[in-house]
This record gives C-alpha cells, structure tokens and sequence, in this order.
C-alpha cells in the first residue's frame, strides 16, 4: 500500500476513534489498530505499545478522581485540598474507560504510522506541506533515536563497570538524552542547509501514478471519519 | 581564476571562541588542498565559511570575505551556494535525514531542482561510484559507521559540485576504504578541501597542504609529529599471564554470525591491536571480551575489572560535572577522579560541564573515566578517531607507561598507531576468524 493511503487510513481510524460516542466502538477501532502494531518486530514495538496502554490506563484511573458526574456511587473516599471529595461513581468510571480507549486508540494509530509506514516514501511522495510531512517524519524517528542514545548510554556505564538499575538509574539519562538530541538537531539542520534544503525550484524523483485501489483506500479514510462521526 | 577565494578572513562563534585569525587563501579549480592542525585550530571552521554556514548557520562576528565561484558567501545562503559547494562533515551519524540509504542520497538532487527523471540513476551512480551500490535499500540504522561515511560521501559527489568540503572523509574508514574515497574525490574533477588529522591518507593525494593553528594559516614546514612516517606493525608472541581469553566464541546481532569461532587471548603487560576491514566484526569482539556481550557458542575468560571505552566517547557523558563523570567509575571517589583528570591534562575542568568541553576534551575526558577504575583488562575502541597527531603520540606514551599494570586491547583501523602502541597485532580476516597479522 502506498504510505500516504496507509497514513490516510491511519488518520481516518484516529478521527474515528476520537469522534465515536459508543465505548465498544472506540474499543473495536482500538483493538484493531494493536492488531496492526503486532505486526511490528517485537523489539521495535515494545515502547511504542507500553506508553500507548499505560497513558490509556492512565486516564481511565485518573478520570473518576478528577469528574464529578453521575450519582450511582462505588466507593467515597476522603476531602482532599485543591481536588475536592474523592469518590467514584459508576458514571465517571465508564467515562474513564472511554476516553482511555480512545487516548489509546490515537496513540496506537501513531505507533502503526512509525512503526509500519516507510517515512521516506511518504515524505517523497508529498506533493504540499512537504516540509511539515518531513518535520513529522524526523519527530517521528526520534523515539528510536532517543533508544539508541539510550543503549549507547547504558553501554557506556556498564563499559565501566557501572550498572543502570531502577527508576533513579534511569532518570539519570534523561537529562543527557535531552542534550544529545538537542545537539543532533542542530547538526542536522546544518547538514540539511548545506545540502540545499530550503531552496527554490526543488524536484522530486519520479512517483508512480496512484492505482484505483490506492484511489479507493483515500475515499475509504474520509468515509471512516464520516462514519465515526455519524453512527459509531 | 581561483574557484573560491578567502582573503583576511576573522571570525568568532557567538560564544565569543575566536575561531579563524586573518586567514587569506585561493583554490584552483580542480586543486586538491589538504587541511592540517591540531584539535580546535579551525579547520572545520574554516570549513565551514567556505560552505557560507559560517556566518548564515552558526552567527557570530565575521570579518573578511569568501567568495565561492564569484559569489560573496555573506550574500547568499548555503542553501543556495549547495549546487557550486558540497560539503562532508566530521560526524556521518548527525547528517543522515532520511531512514533509507537510497531516499538519502536522492534528497540533496531534489533539493537542487535535478530533473526528475535523472535523480534515481546519479543517486545510484553515485552510490556506486563509493562501492556502496548494494547499499541502497538498506536501512540506514543497520549500517556500520564505514558504511555510513560511504553513503555521506555518496550524498554530497551526487550532486557533482565544483568545490568540494571534505571534513576528516576517512575517520571510519579501514585504509583501503580512505583510500579509494580520497582518490574518489580527486578524480571528481572538483576542487577538493579536506581536513584530515591522519596525514598520511591525504598527502600522496594533495596538491597543497595547509597547517592551521590556532585559528592561523601557518607558512613553512609540516611540525614533526604531523610528517609521515614509515611504520612496521609489531609481530612479538603473546607475553603475559593471561587476563581475557576467547575461545571459539560465535555470535550475530540477527540470525547471520558476526564473529564466528573466534579466538583471542590477551595478556597482562602486553598491547593487543585489533585490526581489519570495516564491518569484520572488530567491535562485537571487543565488546565480547569486556563482557557487554555473551558468545552464542564458545566461552570468554576473564579475570580481574575490565573496562571498555566506545567509539565516539564524548557523545556518552551522562554527568553535570567532568569530576562527577569519573567518579562514577569509583563509587564517586573525587579524589581519585580529580587524580585521573590531572594525568588526562584536564586539571582545572573540574567543575565544567561535560558538555562545554571541545571534542578533544570530551574524548580525554571519557579516557579519564576509564583509566580511574584502574582495569586489569582496558579495550579502547577507535580511540584515534578525529585524534590529531600530537595528542596520539600522548596517548601512545600515557598507554605504553601504564602498559605493565593491565592487558590492553585497542581496536583500531590506524596502522601508525597500532605500530606504536601495540606489541603485537591480531587481524580480523575477511573469513571472520582471527589470525596473527
């Protein structure tokens, strides 16, 4: 499939997931964009299914303590400063579910987009906004580059004798990981300069035309945002 | 009519480091000119004005002018000087935009407006013309760091530029590689600048060498430690009571084997140098003999600490202070730290941030932290890498003098300083299995 139909398709499923009203919906678009991910090599993946489950989870534990909706109450808890009372009604609870689902399904649709799609023909195969695609597709490489900083960091120490363990081990990178991308960013720009991007009168390599197929995969994106909006 | 002029050319980064001190220079058409001098003495600089990053990227106060094929550098964007200009940088990993090899190589050609239908074939030419023609569909993050200079160096001949910026082109490379990328640019038929901190890769080549010094184009002779010299790669028997020993050990990264049934013993009070072609697997046995790494098959012996020291060090600092960074090989002993500093020549930078420290700094700082734990078995990898002469002829003698009190293996694809380091040399041959060199 050519990867601006597939991240057509991938945006049709966000929109979908974020315009639905039914739970079950918003979990059956969930649950098929995961399917998706397994596709993935098991290494590559793993990061980008934890943060999308545990930012999901996140909001369906969160949202109870934080709303306060519906009168069927599960459990009441005490006055806290700032949030109020703590309770937990059966509304809030379901309202939790849904939008962790759909914060999830968002997310999953940007881990198929990173971790399926070839970025370089996609940023190739732009005919506008070329340069916010290219932006896109560099912040989208990012994540495995902070991994790779990551291991080289964690080599680096175990290459002295140094262990990296536990939550405190590694926050201790985050702070080099910042600068060392910080850094790469700017080197790249500068390579990018000297190689003349930004100039006028650029080409691009010669694209095959769109096939029917990939002309139908378009319309079926924009029918998935309708159908999200209308009847799930 | 000179290509690309500089005449009384200042500058000085907005940090205020002054970089580059009245320098005035021509370049023929055509000309090759190689570029020497210490660390910091404003190669890359220079480097860099001549592509009109220097002012337009970077900032900072200029004085001077640069003119490259009639056009005045201060007037128009890199960007646009691209097509008349190509430039390689020092760090092939911070210059790669795309993931894929060949969608690399065709991006600077759709940036310079090349017609459509003749990108594909100049991007695989140009692939091909640096041997990395099989390369093309490979993902970028699978390559060796050889490999990826290859494909750098095929970015910037793709655009078939008149001058060409090469800065230190052959760091990655085994000798046969520089080689043939040094004559690969000569034979462009461009003008060629390159910077290069191991002369003897580019002086056969060169129809000018130029030696700066602190921001100062130098006149007169070539200083001693940078003229070449002959070497002879040492051949004595394994001495010393053995601190590592692999024994037939095998392992890949995927399915394919890396190293296959390779044997390697290194001794206390000897030197070991690890030579052989890019991508041979000198790396992951290395890492195989510190322990970052378990054998697949085969088994490795070690006894006493072992300390490994990376590729590319002063990327992996991961502390605020340089003295904080040591210590943490010693359980944050800063009396030992300050100790390691001091014999690295960084007394006084105690307090600095790793990251404000030049790249040389980075990299004795790295050596320092290293060097603290006092290791029975120390493997550098690449530590000459972007290492100018005189500060390896420090390395070699700071290594040679604490020679006795470990086994030492560095993995190198320099011969000079593996004849000077090393007491013996162990190959890793094109059958991937490890023979006396």
């Amino acid at each position: 499939m050519r990867p601006a139909a597939a991240a057509a398709l991938l945006a049709g499923l966000a929109a979908a997931a974020l315009l639905a009203q039914r739970t079950i919906s918003v979990a059956v678009i969930a649950a098929l964009l995961l399917v998706l991910c397994l596709r993935a090599p098991a290494g590559r993946r793993r990061l980008y299914l934890v943060g999308a489950l545990v930012s999901g989870l996140a909001v369906v534990v969160v949202t109870p303590f934080v709303e306060e909706i519906g009168t069927h109450v599960l459990w009441s808890g005490p006055t806290v400063p700032v949030l109020g009372h703590l309770d937990v009604t059966t509304e809030e609870l379901r309202n939790g579910i849904f939008q962790g689902l759909r914060l999830t399904a968002v997310a999953l649709a940007f881990a198929a987009y990173a971790l399926l799609l070839d970025h370089d023909r996609l940023v190739s195969g732009t005919r506008f906004a070329r340069r916010s695609v290219l932006a896109v597709a560099l912040a989208t490489r990012l994540v495995p580059t902070l991994e790779r900083d990551a291991a080289g960091l964690i080599e680096s120490l175990r290459g002295r004798g140094v262990e990296v363990t536990g939550a405190r081990g590694r926050a201790r990178l985050l702070s080099p990981l910042l600068a060392g991308s910080l850094e790469r960013s700017l080197n790249l720009a500068e390579a990018m300069e000297a190689r003349g991007y930004g100039r006028p009168g650029r080409t691009r390599v010669a694209q095959p035309a769109w096939t029917l197929d990939e002309k139908g995969e378009l319309v079926l994106a924009a029918a998935l945002v309708a159908i999200g909006a209308l009847w799930l | 009519m000179a290509l690309a002029t500089v005449r009384a050319l200042s500058y000085s980064y907005p940090g205020g480091l002054e970089a580059l001190r009245e320098c005035s220079l021509d370049v023929e058409p055509g000309e090759v000119v190689a570029l020497f001098g210490p660390s910091g003495s404003g190669k890359s600089t220079l480097l860099r004005a001549l592509a009109g990053l220097v002012p337009h990227f970077h900032g900072g106060r200029f004085s001077g002018r640069v003119e490259v094929g009639g056009l005045d550098t201060r007037r128009v964007r890199p960007a646009e000087l691209a097509g008349t200009v190509g430039t390689l940088f020092q760090d092939p990993e911070d210059q790669v935009v795309f993931t894929r090899v060949r969608a690399e190589v065709v991006f600077g050609l759709e940036n310079l407006g090349t017609p459509p239908a003749e990108i594909e074939s100049r991007a695989l030419e140009a692939l091909a013309a640096v041997g990395a023609a099989e390369l093309a569909d490979r993902p970028v993050a699978e390559l060796s760091g050889g490999e990826l200079q290859r494909v750098c160096l095929a970015s910037v001949l793709a655009l078939r530029p008149r001058l060409l910026l090469l800065d230190e082109p052959t760091s990655q490379l085994d000798p046969e590689g520089a080689a043939a990328a040094i004559e690969l640019a000569r034979s462009s038929g461009a003008a060629v600048v390159v910077s290069e901190q191991r002369p003897e890769r580019v002086l056969d080549a060169c129809d000018r060498v130029l030696f700066l010094d602190g921001g100062r184009i130098r006149d007169g002779a070539l200083p001693d430690a940078w003229l070449p010299r002959e070497c002879e790669l040492p051949d004595a028997e394994p001495s010393g009571r053995p601190v590592c020993r692999l024994d037939a050990v095998t392992f890949g990264y995927g399915e394919e084997p890396v190293v296959e049934r390779a044997e390697l013993t290194v001794g206390r009070g000897e030197i070991v140098a690890l030579l052989g072609p890019n991508g041979s697997g000198k790396t992951t046995l290395a890492k195989l003999a510190t322990g970052l790494l378990e054998p697949w098959t085969g088994s490795v012996a070690r006894e006493g600490r072992a300390c490994y020291l990376s590729q590319d060090p002063g990327r992996y600092l991961v502390a605020e202070r340089a003295d904080d960074e040591v210590a943490l090989a010693v359980g944050g002993d800063l009396s030992r730290a300050h100790r390691a500093l001091a014999e690295m020549g960084l007394a006084g930078f105690e307090g600095r941030h790793p990251r404000d420290l030049s790249s040389g700094e980075r990299e004795r700082l790295a050596l320092a932290a290293v060097l603290v734990a006092e290791p029975d078995l120390l493997v550098l990898d690449e530590p000459t890498r972007g290492v100018d002469p005189e500060r390896k002829d420090e390395l070699t003698r700071l290594l040679r003098a604490q020679a006795p009190t470990r086994a030492t293996l560095v993995v190198t694809n320099d011969h000079l300083f593996a004849a000077a380091v090393a007491d013996r040399v162990v190959s890793t041959a094109p059958q991937r299995e490890l023979a006396v060199a």
